[in-house]
């Protein structure tokens, strides 16, 4: 790397140097004040509860045996900040081989990292709902026998997680089966608990500090205009806070008796009810969707389709009679599963009706509350991006990279809290401060003692100290790499292309053409590498938008390059299938060319992961790729395959088969599959995402998909397309299911 | 698709040359049988297959080449099919490429013979199945088709579908959503949000 910034020497300057140390201190000792905030109880299970089940994974993986380096895959990794990523990357190389089972594991210990960071950043309920969310998302089909349920969620530790969170919204769930009857008869037996993350209670207090202190013991004004300003991690937080700061000092004043008290003290609790209201309105709903979604084929719950038009929330009011009807429902579902795989969906079922008998106490009580502020705050957070002049003291802004400097200068605040830890941030402050000796800044410091994030913190800044002095050790016996002038080393390539191309040249080229090799290229190739490197090989390589193949090499060959990630994507959702009929329809010499990666294994047999799983493997498995494969020749006898172990090997390939062959024409190449009357040069490039999502549409086809992207602009034009529009476009039939599939209501169902 | 009943034999037929081949002992789920034969093995009335182990080729690259002139233009689908046994494949395989393309072979490649015996009994046993399951495969279900569609982008998995549906009730509501109001979806943090958004916006033509 220094020889290519052309450095001689390189000097270091670490934070722990003397000279940085002092100009960083600067002459006034700033402030800085932490706070640990211990976690709830209810946290604390949960976080405990979730490394169990991360330490299981692990295990689980590691008795997979895939044959990786398994040793470094502790719990301690497990809340390092990309701890899902470097697993990923370590099994990238190998990743169409390994068994699907261990491809879940990996999906199920990203799942379960997102769920630690959720449980300190969201509050009790939007946690609790993206457990449901998750928990509803890995139901298995129903009916299906694939035992494809992610082995954690039949962990204790799984179902702790799940109860807490939901103890720290509401407790007085009824425990079993008899237990309805009664929750029934005594609704009030459920009751809102709605923890409150223990930061929030702790801004309250520094805020109010803060405030006295500017209050009693005003500073002489200096450069920095008193702001607060509030470094959270995201976007959501920032909400989360404004929110939160906005409503503390709303109660819900006439209705709790246990909170006339406690008037004065700063709560979220308003925040929290309005929260759980939605949620259990949510809830309900998700009951639906869930039924119709994830068992379409029980229409149970057809008699709902009222009460949801009013605008604000799914407030839930329906009289007791209909919430018997969804109970039935429910547990009719419920029952008519598979009663082995889901026993925590049918126990969900039940805390579903918990929760809807739950739905109408609060609701009724604070309705008052509600309406008065509801509006009002709804609206905030639709443009909340406008909410800075509320109050001009207090700025909120998430972690941003680099961004964080510009900040920092504009806003000039003078007091900092730092919601979550964040090193880089610290740094930050740190020049901030000593850029500007005539600013005060205090800043504050939170986080939760004990929790991953603290954890997360302190390895961190572990790892910013070992760098450096990982760096330092290096320059110590760092060879001294002298070039002699910045000429030299373009040099040697030159050479090296001139060789290529006398040898190319020279072996009975010249009797063919004079012209040097050429390449016609899709212009979407040019994403990988093989077109630079064809480029090295000194061929011509002329980037065109090619409607059939990647590559033409002669005027019959044609070629259609897959790695074996798009193979496996392009046979399953059947876009090789249509490639290779084009390609024979137009070329004598159609081939598919399956790449791999130079670092990658360069075979497709599937690992064995254990014996027992094999012999079932080649009795029944006919979705794998060799077999697809073997059908793809089968169904195009004169399909070729090309089978290159690099895109080093892929460039040699070219060359040989372009050998004495003569040079594609470009004009040709391009027209190739187009219809009549379209202009190649008209046709413009495509944008390929909005397009795969199109083909999940039910009715679009390759013809009337083309039309459809042809006269509509984008993807949120086409879902807002009338019915007979579409007719029009894309035919009566093919109309009518795109307008159902847009325009379905879940809740309907 | 499937072409229409010709009679072929229903076991694989072997050339008696590759008597003590190993991939024989692979081949157990389907009846196979000696036959004087010009290609190896005949794996259907239109299918022959040539077997290539990379050693032999480095020792005998002509013998490949015979073979194949024996072979004459028989056949409609003639495989190739190549054991890569040796680790400095890249020359040999090139070759045969170029080779492949020339005389009309469908190269494919195994890496044991397990695996070549498993190609054997595939090309037999799908003599007369149609690709369907390579075609455009149609999900039926309307949750299934749900999903794939809202999981195109990359980086939003199956919860966040599950998620962004049950909070705006149908997929039009979901594409016409405001990225403020998708962020306050749990589980969608800012990048999902801004590259569904930005997925949904997209001009499906690059205009330039």
């Amino acid at each position: 790397m220094m020889r290519n910034l052309f450095l001689r020497k390189p000097s270091l300057w670490p934070r722990f140097h003397v000279t940085v140390a002092k100009s960083l201190e600067g002459r006034k000792k700033a402030e800085v004040i932490e706070l640990e905030v211990p976690m709830t109880d209810g946290m604390r299970d949960i976080q405990n509860a979730v490394l169990e089940c991360v330490e299981v994974s692990i295990g689980e993986l590691r008795k997979a045996d895939t044959g990786l380096e398994l040793d470094d895959w502790t719990l301690d990794s497990a809340l390092h900040r990309s701890f899902d990523v470097i697993i990923r990357r370590q099994l990238d190389p190998i990743w169409h081989r390994v068994s699907f089972r261990t491809r879940q594991i990996v999906n199920d210990l990203t799942v379960l990292r997102s769920i630690l960071q959720a449980l300190l950043t969201y509050d009790a309920v939007s946690f609790n709902k993206y457990l449901d969310t998750i928990l509803a998302a890995h139901q298995p089909p129903p009916g299906s026998t694939r035992q494809n349920q992610s082995p954690w969620l039949f962990l204790d530790a799984a179902n702790t997680v799940f109860e807490t969170a939901k103890r720290r919204v509401y407790s007085g769930k009824p425990t079993e089966g008899e237990v309805p009857a009664s929750a029934n008869a005594f609704p009030d037996s459920l009751r809102p608990i709605l923890e409150e993350q223990p930061k929030w209670s702790l801004l309250a207090e520094v805020l109010e500090e803060i405030e006295q202190d500017n209050y009693l013991n005003p500073v002489p004004r200096d450069d920095s205009n008193s702001t607060i300003l509030i470094m959270c991690s995201d976007q959501g937080t920032c909400r989360q806070l404004r929110e939160y700061l906005q409503n503390m000092h709303v109660h819900p004043a006439e209705d709790l008796q246990e909170e006339d008290d406690e008037e004065r003290k700063p709560s979220a609790m308003f925040m929290m009810r309005r929260k759980l209201r939605n949620y259990l309105g949510w809830k309900k709903d998700f009951a639906r969707v869930s039924a119709s979604l994830f068992a379409e084929n029980q229409k149970v719950l057809d008699g709902f389709t009222d009460q949801r038009g009013n605008t604000n929330g799914y407030r839930g009011k329906g009289p007791p009679n209909k919430r018997r009807r969804i109970r039935g429902g429910a547990s009719s579902a419920g029952a008519g599963r598979p009663i082995n795989g889901s026993l925590q969906m049918a126990e969900d079922k039940e805390s579903q009706v918990a929760s809807l008998m739950a739905d109408i106490q609060p609701t009724d009580a604070d309705a008052m509350q509600k309406d008065e502020v509801a509006v009002d705050s709804l609206d905030d957070m639709e443009d909340y991006f406008e909410l800075y002049d509320m109050n001009d003291l207090l700025v909120i802004h998430p972690y941003d990279g680099d961004m964080d400097e510009h900040v920092l200068e504009e806003v000039r605040p003078r007091y900092v809290i730092m919601y979550e830890p964040d090193a880089a941030f610290i740094r930050r402050v740190e020049v901030y401060r000593s850029s500007h000796e005539d600013r005060n800044v205090r800043v504050y410091f939170m986080y939760y003692g004990g929790s991953v994030e603290e954890q997360r913190y302190l390895s961190a800044v572990r790892k910013e100290k070992d760098a450096f002095t990982k760096l330092i050790k290096e320059k110590g016996n760092m060879a001294l790499t002298i070039t002699l002038d910045g000429a030299a080393p373009t040099d040697p390539q030159e050479q090296f292309l001139r060789t290529v191309n006398t040898r190319i040249a020279g072996g009975g080229r010249l009797a063919a053409t004079a012209e040097p090799p050429r390449v016609v290229v899709d212009v979407r190739e040019f994403r990988s590498s093989l077109p630079s490197l064809l480029h090295g090989r000194s061929m011509v390589v002329i980037p065109c938008m090619l409607t059939v193949g990647d590559y033409v090499l002669t005027p019959t060959i044609c070629i259609e390059r897959k790695s074996v990630r798009d193979l496996i994507s392009s046979f399953k959702n059947g876009r090789l299938f249509n490639q290779a009929e084009t390609m024979l329809q137009y070329y004598k010499h159609p081939m598919l060319l399956i790449e791999f990666d130079r670092d990658k294994s360069f075979t497709l047999d599937p690992f064995a992961d254990n014996s027992f799983e094999k012999s079932i493997k080649s009795a029944e498995d006919s979705r794998d790729l060799q077999s697809k494969i073997v059908l793809l020749t089968i169904a195009f006898p004169r399909l070729k395959i090309i089978w290159s172990s690099s895109p080093y090997q892929t460039a040699e390939i070219f060359a040989e088969l372009k050998n004495k062959q003569d040079e594609p024409d470009p004009v040709k190449a391009v027209q190739v599959g187009l219809g009549m009357g379209e202009d190649p040069y008209e046709q413009q490039s495509f944008n390929t995402t909005p397009q795969d999502m199109l083909r999940a549409v039910p009715g679009l086809t390759g013809k009337n998909m083309m039309r459809l992207i042809l006269e509509v602009g984008d993807l949120r034009e086409v879902s807002n397309l009338g019915e007979a529009e579409l007719d029009e476009m894309v035919g009566r039939e093919a109309g009518r299911q795109v307008y159902r599939f847009f325009n379905r209501s879940v809740f309907d169902e | 698709q499937a072409l229409p009943n010709r009679s072929g034999p229903s076991a694989i037929l072997v050339s008696p040359r590759q008597k003590g081949n190993p991939i024989l002992n692979n081949v157990r789920s389907l009846p196979w049988e000696y036959s004087d034969i010009p290609a190896d093995f005949v794996l259907g009335a239109t299918t022959c297959c040539l077997f290539l182990s990379l050693k032999y080729h480095r020792l005998h690259p002509e013998y490949i080449y015979n073979r194949i002139r024996n072979l004459g233009h028989l056949y409609n689908l003639r495989v190739l099919l190549t054991m890569v046994d040796i680790t400095n494949h890249e020359e040999p395989l090139k070759e045969l490429s170029k080779t492949s393309m020339v005389n009309n072979l469908t190269l494919i490649l195994c890496w044991s013979a397990q695996e070549a015996g498993r190609y054997l009994e595939l090309y037999k046993s799908y003599e007369h199945a149609s690709p369907t399951s390579i075609k455009a495969h149609q999900s039926t279900s309307y949750r299934d088709k749900l999903v794939e569609f809202v999981t195109t982008p990359r980086s939003i998995n199956t919860t966040d579908a599950t998620s962004l549906i049950s909070a705006f009730g149908s997929i039009r509501a979901a594409v016409n959503a405001r990225p403020e109001e998708i962020g306050m979806i749990p589980g969608w943090g800012e990048k999902k949000v801004q590259r569904w958004c930005q997925t949904v916006d997209e001009p499906f033509r690059v205009r330039k």
